[in-house]
């Protein structure tokens, strides 16, 4: 497979030795702005083209802060101005409808035709409709999953707000692998941290396919301490469903039903379903039976396609979860690959790096690190040495942990995007 | 296999990983998503402009052997050789 790209790699630089190369990056989050952005750092004469169909991009990070009061839509939003006058990226508002493979060449919506010398995709993912029956795509109109930020996440927020007194919060969340490890169980926190203001006997119920989560001792320790966790009068519930997890939905009654025929009512029913990489990618015959697209790491060459990387959430990294920060650490290596690819020089050893802060309370943050690198089989393994949870002991921590969540947010948006 | 090939093809194998060179580059331009480069926010994560390579390596090997205490920075310190954090550092105070 290396091999392979190598000598055909060689070819395109030929093809291209008098003209500038061209690299498309297909989809404007954290990974495809970074591609972008990192690629131009290295090559100043290189033309980069992205193509993202919305104005402007709503970041999932921050999205469950929300829930709490604790930033706006207008301070999770972001442009490509940046992108487009400081870094010279070419952009293209418009969404790709076909990828031609064989000819290099993208067709968009629009009926334009655009050529690659190499493409970087970072599409994002898709929900997978039919995990759980009667969950739609219209439905989620209804009944928000939430897990991409933006009109989503404002109608979860209205109805968590429109609850009656003691009401309930069912929160269906996803099993492995998805978007964001953490999130389901920070987004509980923030909304058990927002009713405990304003509707202190309603109750968070998390139904959860798996049987345990991301920093689940961290959580529990600061819902037991904020929430009462563990108490008959809990704000937070979490019951894991391993063995029969949620299958239907009953949109009438606002119940979902398990495997084993269990009902679940709700006041306020946030499903996230299960996720594959977009679908952009899947029709591109891009991705395995796994659902995601496998890649050679050290370069995020698609296995299918040497001419193709992909970043991001829709790409197979792991160990390395899927998260916006792991995303714009694939995009730079990705950005150093492509580059060394386009010169017919070796790439440098790639590595990763992985954070994801978690709010419990606007005072109470946690975080889990991880670095990885390839092992002696050219597969991504995390550091053992390294990485982890948050320390637990000094009371400081967990406010200054807080402080660097919102701190370390907003400078991987200015890392990204401007 | 004559054993001395087998014990060289034996030494490659286990050498690789160990000997394979980080790009301080790389390495570096993922610091900068938290250390951002311009104007830090009041009670951010602290700003790596303007240190010299030998306060930011002194750092590093403290938080790697829990000489200083921090949130974050002793679970990366520690994915590091002493040597590559002294590259690393050097990078960063260059750039």
């Amino acid at each position: 497979m290396t091999a392979g790209a190598g000598v055909l790699s060689g070819c395109e630089n030929v093809r291209h030795k008098n003209t500038m190369a061209n690299v498309v990056v297909v989809g404007g989050g954290f990974g495809g702005a970074t591609a972008a952005k990192t690629l131009r750092s290295l090559a100043a004469d290189l033309n980069i083209t992205l193509i993202e169909p919305k104005a402007d991009y709503i970041t999932c990070p921050g999205s469950n802060w929300l829930f709490a009061g604790l930033t706006s839509l207008p301070q999770l939003t972001v442009d490509y101005l940046a992108l487009k006058q400081r870094h010279g990226i070419r952009l293209v508002t418009d969404s790709v409808k076909s990828i031609d493979r064989d000819r290099r060449r993208l067709r968009l919506t629009s009926g334009q035709d655009l050529a690659y010398d190499r493409l970087i995709l970072s599409p994002g993912i898709a929900f997978q409709w039919d995990a759980i029956s009667g969950y739609t795509a219209a439905m989620a109109n209804v009944f928000p999953h939430a897990w991409q930020a933006g009109t989503q996440t404002t109608l979860l927020v209205r109805q968590l707000q429109a609850m009656p007194a003691g009401g309930v919060v069912l929160i269906v969340a996803p099993p492995d692998p998805y978007r964001c490890p953490p999130g389901p169980y920070e987004r509980a926190s923030m909304m058990a941290y927002w009713l405990k203001q304003h509707n202190p006997r309603a109750k968070i119920i998390i139904l959860d396919p798996k049987r345990g989560f991301s920093k689940q001792a961290l959580f529990e320790a600061g819902w037991r301490q904020h929430f009462r966790y563990g108490t008959a009068d809990s704000l937070i519930e979490w019951h894991s469903l391993a063995d029969n997890p949620i299958t239907q939905l009953d949109a009438q009654t606002h119940t979902v039903i398990s495997d084993f025929g269990d009902r679940f009512r709700g006041d306020v029913l946030n499903i996230i379903p299960a996720q594959t990489a977009a679908t952009l990618a899947s029709e591109a015959s891009l991705t395995d039976k796994s659902g995601w697209c496998p890649v050679n790491p050290q370069t995020s060459q698609s296995l299918f396609d040497p001419y193709i990387h992909v970043i991001g959430d829709a790409a197979h990294f792991a160990p390395i979860p899927k998260s916006a920060f792991a995303a714009n650490s694939e995009a730079k290596a990705c950005a150093i690959a492509v580059y060394s690819l386009l010169n017919e020089q070796t790439a440098s050893t790639a590595n990763w790096l992985n954070i994801c802060y978690s709010l419990i309370t606007p005072e109470h943050g946690i975080s889990v690190a991880g670095i990885y690198e390839l092992d002696g089989e050219h597969a991504v393994a995390a550091v053992r040495e390294a990485g982890g949870v948050s320390q637990v002991g000094s009371p400081e921590l967990p406010i200054l942990e807080a402080d660097y969540a919102r701190s370390a947010y907003q400078s991987l948006v200015n890392n990204s995007f401007r | 296999m004559q054993l001395k090939q087998r014990l060289t093809a034996l030494w490659l194998m286990w050498s690789l990983p160990v000997f394979a060179e980080i790009n301080p580059q790389l390495v570096a331009l993922n610091c900068v998503s938290c250390h951002q480069d311009h104007a830090a926010p009041e009670r951010g994560i602290p700003l790596l402009v303007g240190l010299s390579a030998q306060t930011i390596q002194q750092d590093l090997l403290d938080f790697k052997y829990d000489r200083k205490s921090a949130t974050l920075m002793p679970r990366i310190a520690k994915g590091f050789s002493d040597d590559e954090l002294r590259v690393i550092a050097e990078y960063i105070a260059q750039h």
